[in-house]
C-alpha cells in the first residue's frame, strides 16, 4: 500500500461528506421552498379547532309591530368537558354530585346519572361546554358563581332563547323550535346558513316555514389547540349575525279576541244540550279564520285545543310531547284552520248555486217550491228522498231566500241536475270542476307547514278511491250529486278554504292565497328586505247580478226573518256594517253531534274581512258556530272596543258571546 | 498543502517549557482554530433559542426557561470540558484509552443489568439525581481514541487478524447498547468504525465485505425480536411503505409532523417564537430528536439552511485537522470525530426530513440533553486538540 493513500482516502471521506450535505440541502430546498404551501395547510390545520358560535334567531311581530317570539335569557348551567377530564377521578365524581345536589335544590332534579349523560351527548363539539340544566334560578347562578373554585369546569351562563310574550296566543301559527334531529339536519346540509347538531331549528308553524329568513348565521371561533387537543386560546373567527326579523299580517288582539271567542264558544256549545243532534256533544276542537277579503292576508288563525309553545325550550319532555301529540287529547298540536277537513255542510251553497249560475240552470230569479222533501227522479225508495232538516217546507223560495232560510230543496235539485243533464252541462265531472274554481280541493298555499287540500269528490275521484280503499259503493249516482249540492257526502274543505271563498264571493270573485307573513325586516339593520304581495289563487267570473243575488241572500241570514243566523245577530249594528254569512251544520256520522260551520264576510257590499268558524260535533252552525263570528265582527266593526291581547296570553275569563241565540236549525 | 501528512514521523520534539510559550511560534494555543470554535459557539446558541421555544409552554406568553437553563449548564459546563480535553496533549490520552475503555465498557453493562433506568423502549440512562448519564454517549469518545491508537500501531497493515482485533474494539460496546436496545446509537459506532478503517488502511475487499455484514446485520436485527415493535416501525417509516402494524401505530406521525414543521416555515419561517407546531408540541421530541424541526419551522430555509452550513463548516473543519495533523493518530482521532458528527448530522436532519429513518439520535450542539452535550463537546476538544498542536 502507497504512503499517500491516507491522503486519496481522506479525500474520498471528504467528498462523501460534501454529497451528505449535498442531500441534505436539495431535502430542505424541497420541503421549504418547493413544497412549503402544502405543508402550510396542514400545520394551521393541526392547531385550529372552529367551533360556531349561535346567532341569535329573527323575531316574529304582528302586523302592529308588537313582538309575539322575541329572544330572552336564561340560566343555564354548562360543564366544559376539557377541564372535567382533567380532574382525578374521585375529585370529578364530589364535583358532579354536588352539582346534581344543587341543582335538585333548586327545583331542577337531575342525578349524575342525567348529568353523565348528558356529557357523553356527542353532538357537543368537545371545545363547547355541554348544557346539563336550563333554565334555572338566577339563585343558583349566583350560587355556582360564588363557588367557582369548588366546580372546576361548570359554568352557570345566561343563554338567548325563545320567548314568548304572548304566551300561547298563536301558538299554532307561530310553531316552536327544537333540537335539530337527523333528518332535519340532512335536509338543511345545503343551507348557506351552516347547522350544527346541537343547533335548534324551526319545528312548526311560521318557525319551520322561515325557518331560512328567521335562522342566524352563525358565527365562528376558532381556537388554538396543542398536540393533545387541548385549548390554549381564542384566535379570531366570526360574529354571528342575527336571524331576519318575520312581520305578520296577524293582529295580536285580533288574534287573542279570536282565541277567546273561540274557545267560549267550544265552552257554551257543550254546556247546550242539542236538540235532535244524533250524539252528544263533544265541542273539544274548533277553529276560526280572519282574512282580509281583499288580499288573503290572515288576520287571525285560532285552533283550540292548544299548547303552549314555551313548553319546548329546552326541549319538551316526552310524556308532555305525547300528551300534545295524542288523538284521544284531540292532538293540540294541529292547527285545525289549515289542517281540519270538513264536510262544509249548507256554507257550501253559495257555491253550489253559482255553479249553477254559471251553468245555466239558474238564475237568480228561479224559483222552486220547497215542500220540505226533495224526490231524485226515476228512483223510488226512501234512499231516494232527501229532506230539509227536520222535514221543514219553507214554500216557494228563490236563490236569495234559499240561502237565507236555509232551504236543502233548492239545492238538491241543483245537484241533481248536474247529473241528470251531464251531457249537456260539459260531462260528469263539470260540477266539481265549477265548484273548484273557488279554491277547493287543493292546497291554498299559504304560508305554514302542513296544510291540507280538502277533496270535492266526483265520479272520477270515486273510482279512484275505491280503487285503493274498501268502499260500500262505487258508482257515482245523483244521490251524490244530491248530497254534494248542500256540502255532505264526501266534500272535505279546511276552515281556511271556507274563509277564503267567502273572501271571493264579497270581493267579486277573486280567490286569493292567504298569507301570513306581511314583511321581513334584516335582523341588523331593521330594513324591510322582502314584502310580500297578495297573490291570487284563482278567479271566478262571477257576474254582479248573480253575486248581488248571493249576497243580498247571505245578508238575509243575519239580518232577515227565518236568517239562520239573526238569533246569533240580533242587536248587532247591520244598517252600519252589514253581514253576509251562512250557518251550516254537517252531518259527521250517524251517532255523533253535527260539526258547526259558519262562513261570512262583511261589510257585504265592499268587504274588509271574511270569517270562517268550525266547532268540531258542537250542533247546529247558527247556534254554536255564529256567535263566535258575531263576537268578532262586534270588535272588527268597533262596536266593542279592540283590548289589546293580554300579556301571558292569560284571559281573565271566558268572553261574553252575547246574545245567545235559540236552537236555530238550518 | 503547507504541511503534508506525515505519518512516518513518530517520534516528536516535546513541547517547550511553560515559560517560553509566550515567545514561541509553534505554542499550541497560537493555532487554535477559530473558525471551527466559533461555529461551535454560534450552533450552541442558536440550540439554545431552539431549545427555549420548543419548551417554553404552548401559550403564546409562555415563558418556561426550566430546559433552556439546564441545557445552557451542561454547555457551560461542555466548553469547560473542552478546554481541558484540548489542553491535554491528545498522544497522552493514548496512554489512558484502555482504562477508560474498560470503565465505559463496565457502565454499559451495569445500564443494561437493571441498574439503568428505561424510557421510550430502551433501558439506556442512569438517573443521577435531577441529571441522566447516558453511558453510550462517552463511549462513542473513548472508542474513537481506542480505535485511533489501534490503528496508528497497526500502521496501515491491516490483515485479517488484525481487523478482527480493531473491530472487537467497538464491537463490544456495540453489542451492549444493542442489549438495550438502541440501533441508532449502535448505528452510530457503525459510522466511526468504518471512517476510521477507511483511513486506517483497511483493504478495499474488506470494506466491501464489511459493508455486506453491516447491511446483512442491520436485516438480522430488524427481523429479530431485539428491537421493540415500535421501534422497527419507526425505524422504517421513512420508506413510506408501511406494515399494516405499523399504520395503526401512527409510527409515522412523528415524521409527517416534522416534515410539516419543516415544510410550513417557507423562505423565512414563521420567526422565532411564532411556530405553531413548536409551541403547541405538535412535534414529539422537539427540544431533542427533533429540534430541528423548530429551526425549519420558525427560521425558514434561510434559517435552516444557515445551521446547516454553519454544521457542514464544522464538518471541513475537522476534516481539515485530520489532513493537518502532524501524526496519524490526530488524523485517525478527527477522522473518528468526523464520521460521528457527520453521521449524527445526516441521520438527525435526515430523519427529521424524512429521507433517513427514525432513531433516537440527537444533533450536536442543537438537541437537548446532557450526555450528547458533553459529549459533543470533548470530541469538538479533541479535534481543537489536533489541530493546534500540528507543529508540535
Amino acid at each position: 500500500m502507497k504512503k499517500d493513500a491516507p491522503g486519496m482516502r481522506l479525500s474520498i471521506l471528504g467528498i462523501v461528506v460534501v454529497a451528505l450535505f449535498t442531500s441534505l440541502f436539495a431535502r430542505l430546498w424541497y420541503l421549504q421552498v418547493m413544497a412549503t404551501d402544502e405543508f402550510q395547510v396542514v400545520a394551521q390545520a393541526n392547531r385550529v379547532r372552529v367551533v360556531p358560535v349561535e346567532a341569535p334567531r329573527g323575531r316574529i311581530l304582528d302586523v302592529t309591530g308588537k313582538v309575539l317570539v322575541d329572544n330572552a335569557i336564561s340560566v343555564q348551567v354548562t360543564i366544559d368537558r376539557t377541564v372535567l377530564e382533567k380532574l382525578e377521578k374521585d375529585e370529578r365524581a364530589t364535583v358532579l354530585a354536588s352539582l346534581a345536589e344543587a341543582l335538585s335544590r333548586a327545583s331542577k332534579a337531575k342525578t349524575v346519572a342525567d348529568i353523565e349523560t348528558d356529557l357523553a351527548n356527542q353532538r357537543y363539539s368537545p371545545y363547547v361546554p355541554v348544557p346539563v340544566a336550563s333554565d334555572v334560578p338566577e339563585d343558583l347562578k349566583i350560587w355556582l358563581d360564588e363557588r367557582a373554585a369548588e366546580f372546576p369546569g361548570v359554568s352557570a351562563v345566561r343563554v338567548a332563547v325563545r320567548y314568548y310574550p304572548y304566551g300561547s296566543l298563536g301558538a299554532h301559527v307561530l310553531g316552536y323550535t327544537g333540537q335539530i334531529n337527523d333528518t332535519e339536519f340532512e335536509g338543511v346540509a345545503d343551507s348557506d346558513k351552516p347547522y350544527t347538531l346541537n343547533d335548534e331549528i324551526g319545528k312548526s308553524g311560521l318557525e319551520l316555514q322561515y325557518e331560512s329568513y328567521l335562522r342566524g348565521t352563525p358565527g365562528t371561533r376558532e381556537i388554538e389547540v396543542d398536540a393533545a387537543n387541548e385549548p390554549i386560546r381564542d384566535i379570531g373567527g366570526d360574529p354571528p349575525i342575527p336571524g331576519d326579523d318575520v312581520v305578520l299580517n296577524l293582529n295580536i288582539d285580533v288574534q287573542a279576541q279570536a282565541e277567546q271567542a273561540l274557545k267560549t264558544g267550544l265552552t257554551f256549545a257543550q254546556r247546550r244540550a242539542c236538540a235532535g243532534c244524533k250524539g252528544g256533544v263533544v265541542a273539544e276542537v274548533g277553529s276560526t279564520v280572519v282574512l282580509d277579503a281583499r288580499t288573503g292576508a290572515v288576520v287571525a288563525m285560532a285552533s283550540y285545543p292548544t299548547y303552549n309553545p314555551a313548553d319546548f325550550i329546552d326541549g319538551i319532555s316526552d310524556s308532555e310531547f305525547a300528551y300534545l301529540d295524542d288523538p284521544a287529547n284531540f292532538s293540540p298540536q294541529n292547527n285545525y284552520a289549515i289542517q281540519g277537513q270538513y264536510a262544509p255542510g249548507s256554507t257550501f251553497k253559495p257555491f253550489t248555486a253559482e255553479a249553477g249560475l254559471s251553468a245555466g240552470i239558474l238564475t237568480p230569479q228561479t224559483t222552486i217550491n220547497d215542500s220540505g222533501s226533495f224526490a231524485v227522479p226515476g228512483c223510488t225508495g226512501d234512499s231516494c228522498i232527501f229532506r230539509n232538516d227536520n222535514g221543514k217546507a219553507y214554500g216557494t223560495v228563490n236563490l236569495s231566500r234559499s240561502l237565507t232560510v236555509s232551504s236543502d230543496v233548492f239545492f238538491y235539485g241543483l245537484g241533481a241536475r248536474f247529473w241528470r243533464e251531464q251531457d249537456a252541462l260539459g260531462g260528469p265531472e263539470a260540477f266539481r270542476s265549477l265548484l273548484e274554481r273557488w279554491g277547493f280541493s287543493k292546497d291554498t298555499g299559504i304560508d305554514l307547514p302542513y296544510e291540507q287540500s280538502g277533496r270535492i269528490p266526483s265520479p272520477q275521484w270515486l273510482t279512484k278511491f275505491c280503487q285503493e280503499v274498501d268502499c260500500l259503493e262505487a258508482t257515482w249516482r245523483t244521490g251524490d250529486n244530491v248530497n254534494m249540492a248542500v256540502g255532505q257526502g264526501s266534500v272535505l274543505l279546511t276552515p281556511l278554504q271556507i274563509a277564503g271563498a267567502y273572501a271571493a264571493i264579497g270581493n267579486g270573485g277573486i280567490v286569493w292565497t292567504p298569507y301570513m307573513v306581511k314583511q321581513i325586516l334584516d335582523g341588523v339593520t331593521g330594513e324591510v328586505i322582502k314584502t310580500i304581495e297578495p297573490k291570487e289563487l284563482s278567479r271566478v267570473e262571477l257576474l254582479p247580478e248573480w253575486r248581488a243575488a248571493i249576497v243580498d241572500g247571505l245578508q238575509g241570514v243575519t239580518t232577515r226573518e227565518g236568517g239562520t243566523a239573526t238569533g246569533a245577530f240580533s242587536g248587532f249594528n247591520s244598517v252600519a256594517y252589514p253581514v253576509a254569512a251562512k250557518t251550516g251544520t254537517a252531518q259527521v256520522g250517524s251517532k255523533k253531534a253535527p260539526n258547526a260551520v259558519f262562513g261570512s264576510f262583511a261589510p257585504a257590499g265592499n268587504p274588509q274581512y271574511a270569517i270562517s268558524v268550525l266547532l268540531q260535533e258542537a250542533g247546529y252552525g247558527g247556534t254554536t258556530a255564529a256567535p263566535v263570528a258575531r263576537r268578532l265582527y262586534d270588535v272588527l266593526s268597533g262596536s266593542i272596543p279592540l283590548t289589546p291581547a293580554p300579556l301571558g296570553g292569560k284571559f281573565d275569563d271566558l268572553t261574553t258571546l252575547a246574545p245567545e241565540p235559540g236552537d236555530v236549525r238550518d | 498543502m503547507a504541511a503534508p501528512t506525515n505519518f512516518s514521523s513518530r517520534n516528536q520534539v516535546a513541547p517547550g517549557a511553560a515559560g517560553r510559550l509566550s515567545r514561541n511560534p509553534s505554542a499550541p494555543w497560537r493555532h487554535i482554530d477559530l473558525l471551527l470554535l466559533g461555529c461551535v459557539l454560534a450552533v450552541c446558541v442558536l440550540g439554545c433559542l431552539m431549545v427555549f421555544s420548543s419548551t417554553r409552554g404552548s401559550d403564546p406568553t409562555a415563558f418556561d426557561t426550566t430546559l433552556v437553563a439546564k441545557q445552557a449548564l451542561f454547555m457551560g459546563i461542555g466548553i469547560v470540558l473542552m478546554a481541558m480535553v484540548a489542553l491535554v496533549d491528545y498522544r497522552r490520552y493514548r496512554e489512558w484509552a484502555p482504562a477508560a475503555y474498560g470503565v465505559v465498557l463496565l457502565l454499559l453493562v451495569m445500564v443494561v443489568s437493571g441498574l439503568g433506568s428505561e424510557s421510550k423502549g430502551s433501558q439506556a440512562w442512569f438517573q443521577l439525581g435531577p441529571f441522566q448519564l447516558q453511558p453510550s454517549e462517552p463511549a462513542k469518545i473513548v472508542v474513537i481514541v481506542m480505535l485511533a491508537s489501534l490503528l496508528e500501531q497497526f500502521n496501515q497493515e491491516l490483515n485479517v487478524q488484525r481487523l478482527i482485533m480493531v473491530l472487537a474494539v467497538p464491537g463490544l460496546p456495540m453489542a451492549l447498547i444493542m442489549l438495550q436496545p438502541d440501533l441508532g446509537t449502535a448505528l452510530v459506532f457503525v459510522a466511526i468504525t468504518m471512517g476510521m478503517l477507511l483511513i486506517g488502511g483497511v483493504q478495499g475487499r474488506h470494506i466491501a465485505a464489511l459493508t455486506l455484514l453491516g447491511i446483512v446485520g442491520v436485516g438480522i436485527v430488524l427481523n429479530s425480536g431485539m428491537l421493540q415493535e415500535y421501534q422497527k416501525c419507526r425505524f422504517t417509516s421513512f420508506l413510506e411503505t408501511e406494515s399494516r402494524v405499523c399504520i395503526e401505530r401512527d409510527a409515522s406521525y412523528n415524521q409527517d409532523q416534522a416534515k410539516v414543521a419543516i415544510g410550513s416555515g417557507g423562505w423565512l419561517g414563521a420567526g422565532l417564537g411564532q411556530g405553531t407546531q413548536t409551541r403547541l408540541g405538535i412535534v414529539p421530541e422537539q427540544h431533542t430528536d427533533f429540534i430541528f424541526t423548530a429551526v425549519g419551522e420558525e427560521l425558514g430555509f434561510v434559517g435552516s439552511g444557515t445551521l446547516l452550513t454553519l454544521l457542514g463548516l464544522m464538518a471541513w473543519r475537522i476534516w481539515r485537522a485530520a489532513q493537518l495533523a502532524r501524526d496519524p493518530l490526530g488524523t485517525l482521532i478527527c477522522v473518528g470525530v468526523l464520521s460521528l458528527f457527520v453521521f449524527q448530522v445526516f441521520e438527525n436532519v435526515g430523519m427529521t426530513m424524512g429521507i433517513m429513518p427514525v432513531t433516537g439520535i440527537p444533533l450536536p450542539f442543537m438537541s437537548y440533553g446532557g450526555s450528547s452535550t458533553l459529549t459533543a463537546f470533548v470530541a469538538m476538544g479533541l479535534v481543537m486538540n489536533v489541530h493546534m498542536r500540528r507543529f508540535t
